[in-house]
C-alpha cells in the first residue's frame, strides 16, 4: 500500500520531471538522425519522425544493461556500486531527490530554450550541466569530479569537455573523406539516378542512427529515475531497473522523437549546408561509424556534436557547396555554453527549492519549470516551424526581419 | 595532461576505425551505384546525344555484390547495437564476428 506522504509526492515530481527530460531529449535529437533525410526528401517529414520514433522505442527496449551509475562520471552523489551516498539519504533521500529535481529542471529549461532558437545542443551536456550545478549548490565544489585520475578518462574534463572538442573534429574528417570519394566515384552517373540511389542509402543509415540513439539516451533517464527510487527506498537493487521505468522512459523518448524538434531539424538540414542525398548518406554513415566505434572503445561523446560535425564535413567535401559559417558559429556557441548555463539554472533551482524548505520547495521548482516551458512554447508560436515548412528555403533571421519591416501592412502575400 | 593524452589516444583509434567504416562503406555504395548505372544503361549515365547505351549484366552483378556488402555491414551494425544493449560483447577473430555474453 502506497501512502501519500510528502516524500512520495517529491519522488513522483522527480520521476515526472525525469520523463519530461527524456521527452525533450527525444525531440531535441530527432534532427541528429533525420535532418539530412528530410532535407533531401529521402523521407517525407512525417515518415521520418515516425520511423525514428519506432526505432528509438525498439532501441530503448534493447538496452537491458542499464547503468544506475550514470551520474558517477561527473558528480559524487553515488558510491561506485551505484547506491547513493549515505549523507544524502536523510529524510527518505530528500537531499538527493532535490539535487536530481533541480538538475533535471535546469536541463529541461536549457533544452527548450535551445529548441526555441533552433540550435542543436547536446541533451547529455544539458543533463550533466544541470546535475553539476545542483550538486555544487548543495555540496560545494568538491561534490563534482572535475578531472579523472591518470589515464582513465573520467570526470567533467575526461567524459564531457575533451570528447566534445574532439568528436566533431573526427566526424568532420570522416564525412569530408566520404563525401569526396562518393562524388568522385559517381561522376558520369546521371544526376537524377544518383540522387535516387543515395536516398535509399540514407534511409538505412538514418535508421541505424535512430536505433543507436534509443539504446544510448533512453538509458540515461532510466538510470536517473532508478536512482531517485533507490534514494527514496522504493527500490533497492543497483544492478536492475523496474520494468515500468523502462516502459515509461522508452515511451517518453519515442513520443518526443515523434513530435519532432522541427526548428532544430530545419537548422541542421537546411541551415548549415544545402545538402544533396550523396552528402546526406556520407554524413549519416560518418556519424553512425563514429558513434558506434566510440561506444565500443568506451569513448563517451555526444550524438549531437558528431552529427553536426558530419554535416559540416559533407559540406566541405563537395566542391561548390557553401557552408553557412555564421550558423555553425551560433551552434558552436551553444555547445560551449550548454554545460555552464544549464548548470547555473540547475544551481538556481536548487537554491529556490532549498530555501523554501521541504514542504513546498520542490513544488515551486516544478512550477517554475512548467511556467518557463509553457512561456517558451507560447513564444515559439509567433514563428512556427512544423513538418509543413521545415524544408522551405533558408533565410537568415536578419533578412527575414528586414523583409517584415519593409512589407506593406495589409499588402498581398 | 594525462587526461588529454588519454583522450587523444581514444580519438585517434576512433578516427582510424571510423574512416574505414564511415567513409569506406558509402564509397562502396557509390561504386555500387556507378556499376548499376553502367549495368542498366539508357539514361542512367551521362551520355552524348543520339548515343544508345545498352544494358550490361556484369555491371548489374558487380552492383548487387557491392550493395550486399554494404547491407551486410549495416546488419552487422544493428547486430552490434542489439548485442551491446543485451550485455554481450562482440569480437572479430579473423573476419567473422563472434558474440559472447559478458558474464
Amino acid at each position: 500500500m502506497i501512502c501519500v506522504t510528502p516524500e512520495f509526492i517529491l519522488l513522483s515530481l522527480v520521476v515526472v520531471t525525469a520523463l519530461a527530460f527524456d521527452f525533450t531529449n527525444g525531440f531535441h535529437d530527432t534532427a541528429n538522425a533525420m535532418a539530412t533525410s528530410i532535407a533531401t526528401r529521402a523521407l517525407s517529414p512525417k515518415a521520418a519522425v515516425s520511423l525514428s520514433a519506432v526505432l528509438n522505442l525498439v532501441g530503448a527496449f534493447l538496452s537491458v544493461e542499464v547503468a544506475v551509475t550514470v551520474t558517477n562520471a561527473v558528480i559524487r552523489i553515488q558510491n561506485p556500486d551505484g547506491s547513493p551516498k549515505p549523507e544524502l539519504m536523510a529524510d527518505d533521500g530528500h537531499g538527493l531527490l532535490l539535487i536530481l529535481m533541480a538538475g533535471l529542471a535546469g536541463a529541461i529549461i536549457w533544452n527548450i530554450l535551445t529548441w526555441l532558437w533552433g540550435l542543436p545542443s547536446s541533451s547529455s551536456h544539458a543533463l550533466f550541466g544541470g546535475l553539476i550545478g545542483a550538486t555544487v549548490a548543495s555540496m560545494g565544489w568538491e561534490g563534482v569530479k572535475w578531472v579523472g585520475e591518470g589515464y582513465h578518462l573520467d570526470g567533467v574534463v575526461g567524459k564531457v569537455v575533451l570528447p566534445a572538442l574532439l568528436s566533431p573534429a573526427i566526424a568532420i574528417v570522416v564525412a569530408y573523406i566520404g563525401t569526396k570519394l562518393v562524388f568522385k566515384l559517381t561522376q558520369g552517373v546521371a544526376r537524377r539516378y544518383q540522387e535516387a540511389g543515395f536516398r535509399w542509402g540514407q534511409i538505412f543509415t538514418a535508421s541505424l542512427l535512430s536505433l543507436s540513439h534509443g539504446t544510448n539516451d533512453a538509458q540515461k533517464t532510466m538510470g536517473v529515475v532508478t536512482l531517485a527510487l533507490i534514494a527514496n527506498g522504493a527500490w533497492t537493487s543497483t544492478t536492475d531497473i523496474p520494468l515500468w521505468v523502462k516502459f515509461a522512459c522508452a515511451l517518453a523518448i519515442a513520443s518526443g522523437t515523434y513530435i519532432g524538434g522541427w526548428r532544430i531539424i530545419r537548422t541542421m538540414g537546411k541551415g548549415l549546408v544545402e545538402i544533396s542525398s550523396p552528402q546526406g548518406m556520407a554524413a549519416e554513415s560518418a556519424s553512425a561509424a563514429v558513434i558506434l566505434t566510440s561506444s565500443q572503445l568506451g569513448f563517451a561523446l555526444s550524438t549531437t556534436h558528431v552529427c553536426t560535425g558530419s554535416i559540416l564535413g559533407s559540406g566541405l567535401g563537395r566542391r561548390g557547396a557553401a557552408v553557412r559559417w555564421n550558423v555553425a558559429g551560433r551552434m558552436a556557441l551553444a555547445w560551449l555554453t550548454t554545460l555552464p548555463l544549464a548548470g547555473l539554472v540547475g544551481a538556481g533551482m536548487w537554491w529556490i527549492g532549498h530555501l523554501l524548505g521541504q514542504g513546498v520547495g520542490a513544488f515551486v521548482v516544478f512550477a517554475i519549470m512548467c511556467a518557463a516551458a509553457l512561456y517558451m512554447w507560447w513564444h515559439s508560436k509567433r514563428d512556427p516551424i512544423s513538418h509543413h515548412n521545415v524544408n522551405d528555403a533558408w533565410e537568415e533571421p536578419k533578412d527575414r526581419a528586414e523583409k517584415e519591416a519593409t512589407a506593406v501592412p495589409g499588402g498581398t502575400h | 595532461m594525462e587526461q588529454l593524452l588519454a583522450a587523444l589516444d581514444g580519438a585517434w583509434r576512433v578516427l582510424l576505425v571510423a574512416v574505414v567504416l564511415g567513409a569506406g562503406l558509402p564509397t562502396l555504395f557509390a561504386a555500387g551505384i556507378r556499376a548499376l548505372a553502367w549495368g542498366i544503361g539508357g539514361d542512367a549515365e551521362v551520355h552524348g546525344a543520339g548515343v544508345i547505351v545498352k544494358p550490361n549484366l556484369v555491371g548489374r552483378l558487380i552492383a548487387y555484390l557491392l550493395f550486399a556488402i554494404v547491407l551486410g555491414s549495416v546488419a552487422l551494425g544493428i547486430g552490434y547495437i542489439g548485442a551491446h544493449g543485451m550485455g554481450w560483447t562482440i569480437s572479430f577473430n579473423g573476419i567473422m564476428p563472434v558474440f559472447t555474453p559478458k558474464h
